[in-house]
């Protein structure tokens, strides 16, 4: 039987540890994708994701349920990135992504798609996290939690702590920054990329 | 929320990109991307680039993190031990006292054991290492020359009954070594200038062979040109002889 997060929650304050391994087996996965997006650095999302769940279990029996659990837990894995961002202001935030190995890409995909294909697809997974980078943290984030995370705008403008036109535009914004990046590199098709 | 809609409206515009607008301003938006196509190309732009961050995936990470109520001793942090902690400036200058004067002790004490290794050693066995090098242009015919005199020289000194002065074999030994390197040293300079020979004869022959194809070409070349230059010649007394006819 599958525990809602709101009882594994309530398990795990009763002192079931089991209980929030499961709520970490649930969130892992999603908390490490936003670090990773947010960050862009593969060790460092990996810290940053244990040390969110680490403070979400200290942090347990101050939970009162205002907010949902996954909520909760993506405010302190941003908060936990953006001190990571403060720390390495002066260094780049993303690596430059390394060379295309397409037998590597083969061996971990398997043979449904062609290696063009799965090269393709590498070369413009490279060039969207190159555009990400150069969006300022703020659009960055609210596309991530946007796009990625399916979060309504609501929801981003209480996780960034802003107004609900401010996260409007930091999405339009960021948007435009990318596709001009991606016409750039063209990965937009010629008609979608002429405009008046 | 309004029903109508201007370009320029940004907020609007990415709340209908996003799904995420009351019915009737999704009404009126889609009114006007009907007939603005500015807009329509605006919002078919954005959304195109929206699918295209669908191909960014981050890495696989080995995570499973797990919360452990009952840790073992090892997962508990306490304070470092004493000797895991960082020495004194004094104690570590102490340690590299001790260790260089440990280390001049021991050099000093291989140093005489070296030497009276040496010196206790049986000096033949320096002999022996000396031939080890030229033996292999030694034939091994002139091994076993050399083992049947060395073995009629042990049985002489057994015939004898007394050990013969060591000094004396040696140079015996010694002596006839020499002899067949210099025989061996002889027979390789030999041999070497006889390749050396062979080497500088082929060269010639090959550079003869080669001069005379470049010679035999060249005079080809020569005659077909001599050819050509005549029939040129031919062709215009000919044609000198047709114009002095004509006139």
């Amino acid at each position: 039987m599958a525990f809602t997060d709101d009882e594994l929650v309530a398990k795990s304050v009763g002192g079931d540890a089991e209980s929030f391994n499961q709520l970490i087996l649930r969130w892992e996965r999603p908390i490490y994708a936003l670090a990773y997006r947010v960050i862009g650095r593969e060790e460092d999302a990996r810290d940053v994701c244990q040390e969110t769940f680490l403070r979400a279990f200290r942090a347990l029996p101050g939970f009162k349920g205002q907010a949902k659990f996954s909520s909760w837990l993506y405010r302190i894995a941003l908060n936990l990135c953006r001190d990571w961002i403060r720390r390495q202001r002066r260094a780049p935030v993303m690596q430059i992504p390394e060379g295309v190995d397409p037998g590597e890409l083969a061996a971990e995909r398997g043979p449904v798609e062609s290696i063009e294909e799965l090269v393709s697809r590498r070369e413009l997974s490279a060039v969207v996290e190159e555009a990400m980078a150069l969006l300022p943290e703020e659009q960055r984030t609210a596309i991530i939690l946007k796009e990625y995370h399916g979060m309504t705008f609501q929801e981003i403008a209480d996780m960034q702590g802003c107004p609900l036109s401010t996260v409007k535009t930091r999405l339009y914004q960021g948007l435009t920054v990318l596709r001009r990046h991606l016409e750039k590199n063209g990965q937009m098709t010629p008609q979608l990329v002429k405009r008046k | 929320m309004s029903q109508t809609f201007t370009c320029g409206d940004y907020g609007a515009l990415v709340s209908y990109l996003y799904d995420e607008c009351e019915p009737n301003e999704r009404r009126a938006i889609s009114a006007h991307v009907a007939v603005c196509r500015g807009c329509a190309e605006e919002i078919a732009s954005l959304g195109a680039t929206r699918e295209l961050l669908g191909a960014w995936s981050p890495p696989d990470a080995q995570l499973g993190f797990r919360v452990v109520s009952d840790p073992s001793p090892s997962n508990v942090l306490r304070p470092s031990r004493w000797w895991l902690q960082p020495m004194p400036a004094w104690a570590q200058a102490a340690a590299a006292a001790v260790i260089f004067a440990t280390g001049v002790t021991l050099g000093a004490l291989r140093a005489t054991t070296g030497t009276t290794d040496a010196q206790a050693s049986n000096p033949q066995a320096s002999n022996v290492t000396l031939t080890a090098g030229p033996t292999a242009a030694v034939t091994p015919g002139d091994l076993s020359a050399l083992e049947q005199r060395l073995r009629a020289e042990m049985s002489q000194m057994r015939n004898t009954n007394g050990p013969a002065p060591v000094s004396a074999g040696d140079a015996q030994v010694l002596e006839r070594v020499r002899v067949l390197i210099q025989d061996s040293e002889q027979r390789q300079q030999r041999e070497l200038a006889l390749r050396t020979a062979e080497i500088v004869r082929d060269f010639d022959a090959q550079r003869q062979g080669d001069l005379t194809r470049i010679e035999r070409a060249m005079g080809q070349m020569d005659g077909t040109t001599g050819v050509e230059v005549a029939q040129q010649r031919q062709m215009l007394n000919y044609l000198m002889r047709v114009s002095q006819r004509g006139q």
